[in-house]
């Protein structure tokens, strides 16, 4: 079965003070029609540079995509034609953005919004594309739609904006759903309601879902696989659970030991020690080996392929060679 | 937008015009100068005893505080006083004169806010392209340059080089008894060098302003999700961030006003337009206090009206605003 989204060994670079970096280095992921896959990593790893390829939203420049596809259906939307990306944009790739209090228009209605994606992809006149604003701000569990659709974003808390987006994302049944960290800003109680209603809205839409997150808990409730990425890389790939339950990257290992666990003796919060080197500082070998308890000679001269050792795709030398 | 707000806001209106009319009377009259030897001058010279007789028929040897309050009570009942030098009542002198002033300004403010901010949207669009720095350059120079030397130099350019507008007055005397559509189209034809004269600084303004504004909206989150939904260029810039990026622009256009009535002064005065601004012109040279005293009464009325107005669509503009 061809999968409903094939990214294949995309190259973002970005143009920088420092010169060009590279955001996103040879990724290859890929998403069948219904699944949900979970794209997990730190700040500045690259997550949201595939979200954004994927929604041919890198803005270029300073961006630019150097190399590999993206095929949705088959369908390249790399060098497609700007015409084309927008029927495509909101109609079968939409998105959910991380910041609900800022991704709404401030001066226009919040049903008007919702609206108007209806009307960009689908044959329908002002006042049905109304109605199915309210029909979709119900279906998102918002209270009273009617008058909530007349309200402006600022009159709505966090957790209703995110509905609010995640109606207009869903407004046009789009085959692929991009969440871009969609419970960042959100108290925990809500986190788990949005979660719940994503997964809703998937059996119902039928869509693909995207997740970004830095979130291994929303990995473990919402993905069906995940791909861990470091520095623009991916590092690890597998089924979720799989993933969770045999992690071999230290990164991913480094990662799951941050989840605070109910009833563990600690006294602190696990880390991992170091940051993410800087993009334009990254040299020949692992990017991770700066952090890794594990580095050896060849982990700084060489950089480690993803490749399937033992139970699923990962890019470390120690573990190609055993020695974790 | 209620109407308590609006009567509330005509109230501080009233005051402050009250306070002008105040303060004007008084810094006119700490002013050094004798208004009865002006007015004896013009009658070609005068003793002391003629002079005395004027003081007396005017008024200007009572106090301070009883020539203030007489002056109050009578503005009270829309009396502006009369004319040392026309010999008129002031308000008819005003009213002769109200009509070229309002239509200049007017016509100087919607031209130079429609055109201005086309041009800052346009820059916006490529703010590294040829548009931008032209917009840029243009600015600087069109906020740097006097309007009386614009003014002079397009006298100049269309008296001698392209005698294609009329350079002075607002009709011509061939076409005071035309039909009412060739007067129009006249005083149209007489309208274009002292309205766009006046409006060159502020264009100028409302051009970077605008430009500034909106590149500033453009890279905001509701924005990319305007893009997300797979909206057009044209409906990003002119639906979803122009509307975003006029609010500043409201602010400026409400402040400039009365700087754009003081701009006419210099105006009317070069292109003899038979305005305000000219009457003020007149009256300061020749000391006519009352004259004086009732321009600067309309001005700073129409100053707090400009700026009621400027409140009311701020509030019609973002609806953040609406409920305080």
């Amino acid at each position: 079965m061809t999968p409903l989204l094939e990214i294949d060994n995309l190259r973002v670079t970005f143009d920088t003070r420092h010169g060009m970096v590279t955001a996103l280095d040879s990724v290859s992921l890929h998403l069948n029609a219904g699944e949900t896959l979970g794209v997990v990593g730190e700040s500045g790893c690259g997550k949201s540079i595939t979200a954004l390829s994927v929604m041919g939203l890198i803005p270029q420049p300073p961006g630019r995509i150097a190399g590999g596809s993206i095929r949705l259906n088959g369908e390249d939307l790399v060098g497609a034609e700007p015409a084309r990306l927008r029927s495509l944009r909101g109609s079968d790739v939409a998105m959910i953005f991380q910041e609900p209090m800022t991704s709404l228009n401030p001066v226009l209605r919040c049903g008007d919004q919702i609206a108007e994606a209806v009307m960009l992809h689908q044959n329908v006149d002002s006042a049905r594309a109304s109605r199915l604003a309210v029909e979709l701000l119900d279906r998102v569990g918002i209270p009273a739609p009617a008058q909530r659709a007349r309200d402006y974003p600022h009159q709505l808390s966090g957790g209703m904006r995110q509905r609010v987006m995640i109606a207009m994302a869903v407004s046009c049944r789009p085959k692929v759903l991009v969440a871009d960290e969609p419970t960042t800003a959100l108290d925990v109680t809500v986190q788990a309601q949005i979660f719940d209603l994503l997964n809703e809205i998937q059996r119902d839409v039928g869509a693909a879902i995207l997740l970004i997150t830095h979130d291994m808990g929303a990995i473990s409730e919402m993905a069906d696989r995940v791909a861990v990425m470091y520095a623009g890389r991916v590092v690890e790939q597998g089924k979720a659970d799989d993933v969770l339950d045999h992690a071999e990257h230290p990164y991913t290992r480094g990662l799951i030991d941050c989840i605070p666990a109910l009833g563990r003796r600690d006294d602190t919060l696990r880390e991992i020690p170091g940051v993410v080197p800087p993009l334009h500082l990254l040299g020949d070998g692992c990017a991770f080996a700066s952090r890794c308890a594990h580095a050896d000679r060849r982990c700084l001269a060489q950089k480690p392929v993803l490749t399937k050792w033992r139970h699923h795709p990962v890019a470390c030398h120690a573990v190609e060679e055993g020695r974790i | 937008m209620s109407l308590s707000f609006i009567l509330r806001r005509l109230g501080y209106g009233v005051l402050l015009i009250f306070g002008v009319v105040v303060l004007n009377f008084l810094l006119i009259r700490l002013a050094p100068g004798d208004p009865a030897v002006v007015i004896a001058g013009e009658m070609g010279g005068a003793t002391e005893e003629i002079l005395d007789r004027i003081r007396e028929d005017y008024g200007l040897n009572q106090p301070l505080t009883t020539q203030l309050a007489i002056y109050v009570g009578n503005v009270l009942q829309g009396d502006l006083g009369q004319s040392f030098f026309f010999n008129q009542p002031v308000s008819r002198l005003i009213a002769q004169r109200i009509g070229p002033t309002i239509l200049l300004v007017l016509t100087a403010q919607v031209l130079s806010i429609l055109l201005g901010v086309f041009l800052g949207v346009i820059a916006s669009r490529k703010p590294n392209g040829p548009a931008s720095a032209f917009v840029s350059i243009f600015a600087t120079i069109g906020y740097a340059v006097p309007v009386f030397w614009t003014g002079i130099m397009l006298i100049i350019l269309f008296a001698s080089v392209v005698p294609i507008f009329p350079i002075e007055g607002i009709q011509s005397v061939r076409l005071r008894d035309a039909p009412l559509l060739v007067r129009g189209l006249d005083i149209a034809h007489h309208l274009v060098l002292p309205a766009f004269t006046l409006a060159v600084v502020y264009l100028a303004q409302y051009a970077r302003l605008s430009r500034a504004s909106m590149l500033d909206v453009l890279g905001s989150d509701y924005i990319r999700t305007a893009r997300a939904k797979g909206g057009s260029e044209r409906a990003i810039l002119f639906k979803h961030a122009l509307r975003n990026a006029a609010l500043p622009i409201l602010t400026i256009a409400g402040m400039q006003f009365g700087n754009l009535i003081s701009g006419a002064l210099l105006v009317e005065t070069v292109f003899n337009w038979p305005g305000i601004g000219r009457l003020a012109f007149d009256s300061i040279l020749r000391r006519d206090y009352p004259t004086i005293m009732g321009v600067l009464f309309f001005a700073s009325a129409a100053v707090v009206v400009a700026n009621i107005l400027t409140d009311l669509s701020y509030r019609w503009a973002d609806p953040r605003l609406r409920e305080q």
